[in-house]
């Protein structure tokens, strides 16, 4: 019979003493275990019967949007391919419009829209990557999203009584308001952790590993309060290997070793930086027993950091059955999206490791039959100005605001842009304008940095209800989503009943 | 009998000493070190109960039975605890102290300290006032619904836990094992409950001596244990302070400038292969400067000028992932080096011209029509002020709502841009020594020059703050040639001299300077001190010498022994390794010399590639919060399941494993000397002795009894035949046990 991860940690801290195990019993992981179903009961308490899973693509630096989803038309009443051309051209920053992917947008009338070159075959490619999946109905546009504090419209925005998001435009507060899914205040905890908290009991009550696994580090977006994430290489290290203690073998000494290096991380908790610290090597031994045999994916994943990643995050969901898990989070990270400098060859390559790396994903998950069970999604830091930095064969672009992001599997209801229309005109695409309404900036140095008509908790809502959220735990899971009236944008298909 | 490593590394430090003796034949003198142990605090009970005491009787009168009635206490009301066994110093109140609780759940909590004041009549005891209301936000307010336990730090010290009722008194949350009443009637209690080794000279205390190697260099040393026991704290300090840097066995790398586009033929003779075969790597990778910093580290003599040059490249951040040859970042490390313990100004000044910063961070394409605000941005937020308005002491100002006060705004950023427009590579022979003209190869080594005509000539407006003087720079109307140079020349020092005077400068250097060296999460009394010494010297060209000492020299850095349970750091990557490798020695694969310093896929691998930071946000955040905390701990950004099995895995490689030759990268390899430890476990096979100079070395004497019995136990199940074995096995336990991980 298997052993819940629960019983695990209990039953490792019952190999302790019982000072000790008083002690351990404060021990923030084995607390989260137990805690949980006393303090965080959430409001439904039936295990799945299917499989749901959403894979978090943090796009690190703050991609440039602007040069993702293009305007391909000449519709002189909104903004439209010169309208980009004019505004990026001069310094090397505009693509070419042969360039751009074609995509047929019913929101807009079924104007022509473009992609970034590098979301179809590339050189060196193992795929088509992810264009097609767009004719296909399996690839989704939320625009211009971004954080905010509440619906903003540029004279709100200019008001300062208005609460705006806190250091727009700053790497790390931009992040933590992605990750943490609150843009008013700091916060401890990520919106995957919170919703790990919540639904780890109800949908995994017989986990060997945590609902929430990242191959990119523990970063916010997967802190909870109670739950730890697991944190693991990608698949350059095999499975069984990312967890294990290396050096021991089955000699009686070998294993009098292995058992004191455990024991030890129950001593010496009067030190809260040492029991931080031992509580995480307890989640990762926890873990490891139950990563030692795998199957291999079947289909090839680019060598890439980003495709090595989702190739661990498949390997992982290949194996959710052995790993008594229902409902999982992933959380996936590509850096490198800072191009204050070199942006077209670098976002290129970005990119079209991004586009290789998700379309590999979604193939294999189409043939684990979970093609509209797992959904991949982007985040970044923000968009860029519209207005280039620098310029000639250095271009790029500065820190800004409300961007696009992709959403793709079959689990979205559409191909599509969805999200709330802005003011300027009627649609969700932003009016590409410097100093226009949707520009945060004023006057004659305005660049182009787009206020969001979607604020990160709908778009997240929206996700997260289709993950077997609960209404009901969406304050709690994002504390401000009360400020935001639509919070199902759409693009994603019920909840399994 | 001196052992071959000792030989190896007296003739490596020798060639250093002898030049530095040269120089310096008389500054080593001892001077008086005091003793490093502050009293440990003591929270006051009732007489007969671990309840706290929070009201006095109206006289003291002692040996009476003043008896304190259960009082509960509501969130948000202002208690006073009372506190003895305390010596404050000049200035020293309620900054210096925290008061942590934990409830039933486990749950920590820092409930703010607002007053700290000798209570009259009642000979050193102090009234501590706290509002009852965690200030960390971590968790939710804690629950109105019984005991909580509470305990007072100080200066790395923990006071005993007495229970205080939150709501109500009694509920689930039991008395620690072995608490005991500390009544009012005990005052005096004991004013030190350490008992320092007693050795006769010089600096005695041998746990605070491993500490203060801990946070002043690379990883101790026995050799630096016994000179610091023999001459003391300060009089190394100022032999540090004093050392020529790098060492002179160790020079930096000189690596020459190359074409920016990397060409096939990197030597440029256009035959295949490169001569040498590694001029790619060597010019192009940053595999020569890693080894120059290890190497440093490993075996030089001015660790300390080592240790605070790669504090301050953790925070003036470059990295070699956007930093295409070495030799740029050469150049910048020994801009940052040369500063170390000079002026934060002056800093500020190489730091903002040096062309490997300007590449990374886009000054050096930055122009009046085309501005880039990457460097403007970060040398606000990152290097020198940070989002929010400070005290003194490194805690947020607050407005009226109790919300933080941003320190600029987007505007601010568009100004500052434009002044740092219009600079460029060196390229005017006459000013750029490192120019070699004709080569193809531009001048990242010499400070940037400006070209006039990408210089933005309007008005400029600086950041307003309380204390700010010039907050405009006047538009340069008709401006033409030597004028704009000059005129932006200014206009730089200006802006710096603008942030470098904002008050939020001394509290965030000091403080991310603390962090780095000593411990993760200082007291705001502490980070007050070092902040007044930085703001003392503004104008010392000393100015961060004295900053060093300040921070290494406090006593919440000193003390024999450390209790609080919120203190130290999880030692990051780098210094885990280095630590281990300088604290029992290491040589060559071989044995019979140095390592080579290639030893950096170890930290890489546990996410501290040296010299290339995955952003210019370090490798860790200042501002991380443990999880499940109350505590900043930045380096635990990089800890989590992987990482954490990474690190026992890297003790596995250490201890049992070695870096073996393979040309050309690794010349030598790398071993860990382990000798020594195999013939103390061969001459005492009870384990004891091992256990005891592990003890010292690694865990300045303080391994718990329970750990040691542990380890003794897992230690004798390997064979007495197997010395080498039990050693690893011994040494491998301590290495890899959270206990040694981090740093207290």
């Amino acid at each position: 019979m298997k052993e819940s991860r629960r019983e695990f940690l209990i039953k490792s801290s019952c190999a302790l003493t019982m000072t000790a195990l008083a002690t351990q019993m404060r021990h923030f992981g084995l607390m989260s275990a137990m805690a949980q179903k006393v303090d965080e009961q959430t409001t439904d308490s039936a295990v799945p019967s299917d499989y749901r899973a959403m894979v978090c693509i943090f796009l690190a630096g703050g991609n440039d949007s602007n040069n993702m989803v293009i305007p391909n038309h000449s519709d002189a009443t909104i903004s439209n391919y010169q309208t980009y051309f004019n505004a990026r051209n001069t310094q090397g920053l505009a693509l070419a419009q042969a360039s751009l992917l074609p995509i047929a947008v019913p929101r807009m009338g079924g104007l022509a829209y473009g992609l970034h070159p590098s979301f179809g075959t590339v050189a060196g490619g193992t795929n088509p990557g992810i264009h097609p999946l767009w004719a296909d109905g399996k690839l989704a546009v939320v625009t211009n999203v971004g954080t905010l504090v509440r619906p903003t419209t540029k004279a709100q925005y200019q008001t300062a009584s208005h609460p705006k998001p806190y250091q727009l435009y700053s790497h790390s507060d931009q992040v933590n308001q992605f990750q943490g899914g609150r843009s008013d205040t700091q916060t401890f905890t990520g919106w995957g952790g919170r919703i790990s908290d919540l639904r780890t009991v109800p949908d995994n009550p017989n986990d060997l590993i945590p609902m929430i696994t990242s191959i990119a580090g523990a970063q916010l977006f997967t802190a909870g309060q109670t739950t730890l994430p697991l944190a693991i290489a990608n698949a350059g290290t095999s499975l069984s290997a990312v967890l294990n203690p290396a050096g021991f073998n089955t000699t009686a000494a070998s294993q009098a070793r292995l058992s004191a290096f455990n024991d030890l991380r129950g001593m010496d908790l009067d030190s809260s930086v040492v029991q931080a610290a031992s509580n995480v090597t307890n989640q990762a031994i926890a873990a490891n027993a139950s990563l030692q045999t795998f199957q291999e994916v079947t289909t090839a994943f680019p060598t890439s950091g980003i495709g090595q990643q989702l190739k661990q995050i498949a390997r992982l969901i290949k194996k959710r059955g052995d790993l008594g898990v229902n409902r999982q989070i992933f959380f996936a990270q590509i850096g490198g999206f800072d191009t204050h400098n070199l942006q077209i060859n670098n976002q290129a390559t970005l990119l079209g490791q991004l586009s290789q790396a998700m379309r590999a994903f979604y193939d294999e998950m189409v043939l684990l039959g979970l093609g509209d069970k797992v959904t991949q999604f982007t985040m970044s830091d923000f968009n860029r100005t519209f207005n280039p930095a620098s310029s000639g064969a250095n271009v790029g672009s500065d820190h800004a605001w409300g961007g696009h992001h992709f959403v793709l599997g079959g689990g979205i209801t559409a191909s599509d842009f969805y999200g709330i229309a802005t003011a300027s005109n009627g649609t969700p695409f932003p009016t590409m304008t410097f100093n226009g309404p949707d520009d945060a900036d004023s006057g004659t140095g305005a660049r182009g940095r787009w206020i969001p008509t979607t604020s990160i908790e709908q778009y997240a809502a929206t996700l997260s209800r289709w993950y077997g959220l609960p209404d009901a735990d969406l304050p709690t899971v994002f504390p401000k989503i009360a400020n935001f009236t639509n919070t199902n944008l759409g693009f994603m298909q019920p909840p399994a009943v | 009998m001196v052992d071959r490593k000792s030989c190896l590394l007296l003739k490596f430090l020798s060639a250093g000493l002898a030049v530095f003796l040269l120089f310096f034949p008389v500054l080593a003198q001892d001077v008086d070190d005091p003793n490093p142990d502050s009293p440990t605090p003591v929270l006051l009970s009732a007489p007969d109960s671990t309840r706290a005491l929070t009201a006095l009787p109206s006289k003291m009168t002692r040996g009476s039975r003043f008896k304190s009635e259960p009082t509960a206490f509501a969130l948000d009301s202002q208690i006073t605890l009372y506190v003895t066994n305390v010596e404050l110093m000049k200035d020293e109140g309620a900054s210096a102290f925290r008061l942590y609780a934990e409830d039933s759940r486990g749950r920590m909590y820092r409930f703010p300290v607002l007053d700290f004041q000798p209570v009259k009549g009642f000979d050193g005891v102090y009234a501590l006032t706290v509002k009852v209301r965690d200030e960390i936000g971590f968790w939710q307010q804690p629950s109105e619904n019984g005991d909580i336990l509470v305990n007072v730090t100080w200066r790395g010290l923990t006071s005993n836990r007495v229970k205080l009722g939150l709501g109500k008194t009694g509920g689930d949350l039991k008395d620690e094992a072995g608490a005991t009443p500390t009544p009012l009637s005990g005052v005096p209690y004991n004013k030190s409950s350490q008992t320092p080794t007693s050795e006769a000279v010089g600096y005695r205390w041998s746990g605070d001596r491993i500490r203060f190697l801990e946070q002043a260099t690379f990883g101790p040393t026995p050799a630096l244990d016994n000179r610091i026991r023999r001459i003391g704290l300060r009089t190394w300090l100022t032999e540090q302070f004093e050392m020529p840097y790098p060492s002179v066995a160790n020079p930096y790398p000189d690596i020459p400038l190359k074409p920016t586009t990397a060409p096939t033929d990197c030597d440029n003779n256009q035959t295949i292969p490169d001569v040498p075969v590694t001029c790619a790597r060597d010019v192009y990778s940053m595999y020569l400067p890693q080894t120059w910093f290890y190497k440093e580290a490993l075996y030089g003599d001015p660790q300390l000028r080592h240790r605070v040059s790669w504090a301050l490249s953790q925070v003036w951040v470059i990295s070699g992932v956007d930093t295409q040859q070495s030799s740029w970042l050469v150049a910048y490390h020994q801009q940052l080096s040369k500063n170390a313990f000079g002026n934060w100004r002056q800093l500020m000044y190489d730091v903002t011209m040096n062309p490997a910063m300007g590449n990374y961070l886009d000054m050096i394409r930055s122009t009046r029509t085309n501005p880039n605000e990457n460097y403007p941005r970060e040398i606000l937020q990152l290097f020198n002020v940070g989002l929010f308005m400070l005290n003194q002491d490194g805690t947020l100002q607050r407005d009226g709502q109790g919300n933080p006060i941003e320190t600029y705004t987007q505007n601010d950023i568009n100004n500052f841009t434009k002044v740092f427009t219009g600079w460029r590579d060196c390229n005017i022979a006459a000013s750029c020594p490192n120019l070699v003209q004709g080569s193809g190869a531009p001048d990242y080594k010499d400070p940037m020059l400006l070209n006039p005509n990408n210089h933005d000539l309007t008005a400029k407006t600086l950041l307003a703050y309380p204390g700010s003087t010039t907050t405009n720079i006047a538009a340069c109307t008709g401006c033409t040639g030597a004028a704009i140079t000059n005129y932006a020349n200014n206009s730089v020092n200006q802006a710096l001299d603008n942030i470098y005077n904002h008050p939020n400068v001394a509290p965030f250097a000091s403080k991310l300077l603390i962090q780095h060296l000593v411990t993760s999460d200082p007291t705001p009394a502490y980070v007050g001190r070092v902040a007044a010494v930085f703001n003392a010297n503004r104008t010392n060209g000393a100015q961060l010498k004295e900053v060093v000492k300040a921070i290494l020299l406090d006593p919440e850095a000193r003390g024999n022994i450390k209790t609080d349970p919120t203190y130290g750091k999880l030692r990051e990557p780098v210094q885990l390794m280095t630590n281990l490798y300088r604290q029992l020695g290491v040589t060559s694969a071989d044995g019979a010399g140095l390592s080579d310093g290639d030893i950096n896929r170890f930290p890489s691998g546990l996410a501290q590639n040296a010299f290339n930071a995955p952003t210019v946000f370090n490798y860790y955040p200042p501002d991380y919060v443990v999880p499940g905390t109350s505590l900043l701990g930045p380096e635990f950004a990089i800890f989590n399941t992987g990482t954490a099995i990474g690190r026992a895995n890297l003790g596995n490689s250490l201890i049992f494993g070695q870096i073996n030759v393979a040309l050309p990268n690794t010349p030598n390899g790398t071993r860990l000397y382990l000798a020594e430890l195999q013939a103390i476990a061969a001459a005492d096979t009870t384990s004891n002795q091992l256990l005891d100079v592990l003890n010292q070395r690694l865990m300045h004497g303080r391994m718990s009894s329970q750990m040691r019995a542990r380890i003794i136990t897992a230690t004798n199940a390997v064979a007495s035949t197997t010395p080498l074995a039990r050693a690893q096995a011994a040494l491998y336990l301590v290495f890899t046990s959270s206990q040694y991980q981090v740093q207290r």
